[in-house]
């Protein structure tokens, strides 16, 4: 069965557009001029429950648009898409109860208080009622080993002891899907591996769907069996990591490469190299309204 | 309703730690009665006489009231941090959690107001004994009466700031708009209760939502009566009626119009 279905999915966004210097900020407060930037054009894919998916894209790509689409917090302008069967623009709140979600750069525990109280606050708010609550943080303490600092206010923990939390907190309510935006972003590589170790044995032990964004090669390498990588809003690629693997150290061999220069690493830049050529970055959208 | 009292409960918890600092802040509000005192001290005179059918003591206790109002709600929560929820798109990662981000904020305004208001109003008891002296004719019934009338007012208060906060889904700023709202509370309703402004004023100024938030309260603690305690409530709750129905309707407009930043 597939956790995620998108069919022809597109966001446009109007950004505003300023010219050089004072006259052109006095043109702009009165004949204010809009650019609009196709941030995602027409993708469509699907994720099979229970896989990990790396979905890779240079900045400005498109990446944290879909999923913000695939979450419910951006409307698409056209197309349709599914998560678990539900539509996410219809049925957000709905959507909420079966999806965790994880953006790297954004915190979402609160942090004056400890990791548990923390875990408490998030069950109550997807309604676990009290008693199951205390037995789901127990598990996941165990699991996770967060038993050392559970009690430990969030400010007073370290960057890879507050993702490991971040991360825990959206498992709380048992998600069938996990989104998970450059989680190890800023962290150093031991906490990387932990958190890797995190996610995986989240898939292996908990069945969790998981679609990844990352800038990370290490991420994606070690935790991923399949990726998508977009660029200019589109898909310019849809492969397993085998064949993808495969299908590069082959031309490179004949090109008369040394396999070790063949890494996930330097395919992943070649394709971005190609496509920007085709695809020149588009500007960020900023918060325009 | 669970999930919100689990969002007013951590609140507690969280500001708790800032007792000690919320006492401090009272320096301010101190200063600020000091000065309105001895204002109304020589304003007053030693006539004894009325002024816009108050007393002295009557006046002075009016201001402390109104001024721990102002005092106790002041936090950013529905002001700086949803405007800039907005701005930066913060609220983006917040509309995907299965509450309502309008409700969540005013519960975690209700949750601070509810630890610095007591705060704020114990430590101006104390002050105002000492320094003004009991209410003459005070009956502690007043106070009880006055709670829930309190209560809704600096839930009003709320719900309005938060709906100027909420027009930055529009404009690029709404700080012009919070500080034209909070100039009015302090001038129609703080400083000055309503009967000192000319009388033909007062309709006007009765028919702003600044009546039901600062000077029904007030009022009713400093000159108690069953008519004008009906007239208050009543007033409160089309007020808060009125209120809500702009928040949920800004609120679902202006999240439609969300554009967040991609990377």
């Amino acid at each position: 069965m597939n956790a995620i279905e998108a069919r022809d999915l597109s966001k446009t966004f109007r950004v505003k557009q300023k010219e050089k210097g004072m006259a052109g900020s006095l043109k702009a407060v009165f004949r204010p001029k809009l650019q609009e930037i196709r941030a995602v054009d027409q993708i469509s894919f699907s994720v099979e429950e229970g896989e990990m998916l790396a979905f890779i894209g240079p900045n400005g790509a498109g990446k944290s648009t879909t999923i913000k689409m695939l979450t419910g917090i951006l409307f698409p302008d056209e197309g349709q898409v599914e998560v678990l069967g539900i539509d996410p623009v219809k049925n957000r709140r709905k959507l909420a109860y079966e999806i965790g979600t994880v953006f790297g750069q954004k915190e979402q525990l609160w942090t004056h208080l400890t990791p548990y109280d923390n875990f408490r606050f998030f069950g109550a708010i997807y309604d676990i009622p009290n008693s199951d609550i205390e037995t789901r943080i127990r598990e996941l303490a165990d699991t996770f080993d967060l038993g050392s600092f559970l009690n430990t206010p969030v400010r007073n923990l370290s960057l890879g002891q507050r993702i490991r939390c971040e991360i825990t907190a959206s498992l709380i309510h048992k998600p069938r899907v996990l989104f998970l935006d450059e989680p190890t972003i800023g962290l150093d590589p031991v906490v990387k591996e932990s958190i890797r170790e995190l996610i995986m044995r989240m898939n292996t032990e908990l069945h969790t769907t998981v679609f990844l964004t990352s800038h990370d090669v290490g991420d994606i390498e070690k935790l991923c069996r399949r990726i998508i990588i977009v660029n200019g809003g589109r898909i310019v690629l849809d492969d397993s990591m085998e064949h993808l693997k495969s299908h590069y150290l082959h031309r490179k061999h004949k090109e008369n490469a040394q396999p070790s220069e063949v890494t996930l690493e330097s395919i992943i830049t070649e394709i971005y190299k190609a496509q920007s050529l085709q695809h020149p970055e588009a500007p960020e959208p900023g918060m325009e309204v | 309703m669970r999930k919100y009292m689990v969002v007013y409960r951590s609140v507690v918890m969280e500001h708790l730690q800032y007792g000690a600092q919320i006492a401090v802040g009272f320096i301010s509000y101190f200063i600020i009665i000091f000065i309105q005192i001895y204002l109304w001290n020589y304003m007053y005179g030693e006539s004894g006489a009325l002024i816009a059918g108050y007393t002295k003591q009557q006046m002075i206790w009016y201001v402390m009231i109104t001024e721990i109002i102002w005092f106790g709600t002041r936090t950013t929560t529905v002001t700086k941090q949803a405007a800039g929820d907005i701005k930066n798109g913060n609220i983006a990662y917040m509309i995907n959690k299965p509450y309502h981000y309008a409700l969540y904020i005013l519960t975690k305004y209700t949750g601070e107001w509810s630890i610095r208001l007591p705060i704020y109003a114990a430590l101006a008891g104390c002050m105002g004994m000492l320094m003004v002296g009991g209410l003459s004719g005070f009956r502690p019934a007043a106070l009880i009466a006055a709670l829930p009338v309190m209560i809704l007012g600096v839930t009003i208060n709320g719900v309005f700031k938060l709906s100027i906060s909420l027009i930055s889904f529009w404009t690029e700023d709404s700080n012009p708009f919070q500080w034209l709202y909070d100039k009015l509370l302090l001038v129609i309703g703080t400083i000055f209760p309503l009967e000192v402004f000319p009388v033909p004023l007062q309709p006007l100024f009765k028919m702003t939502p600044i009546y039901t938030v600062c000077y029904g309260p007030a009022k009713l603690l400093v000159d108690f009566s069953r008519e004008k305690y009906i007239e208050i409530l009543l007033a409160q709750a089309l007020y808060l009626a009125c209120g809500l129905g702009v928040l949920f309707l800004l609120y679902n407009r202006g999240v439609k119009k969300l554009y967040v930043n991609g990377g």
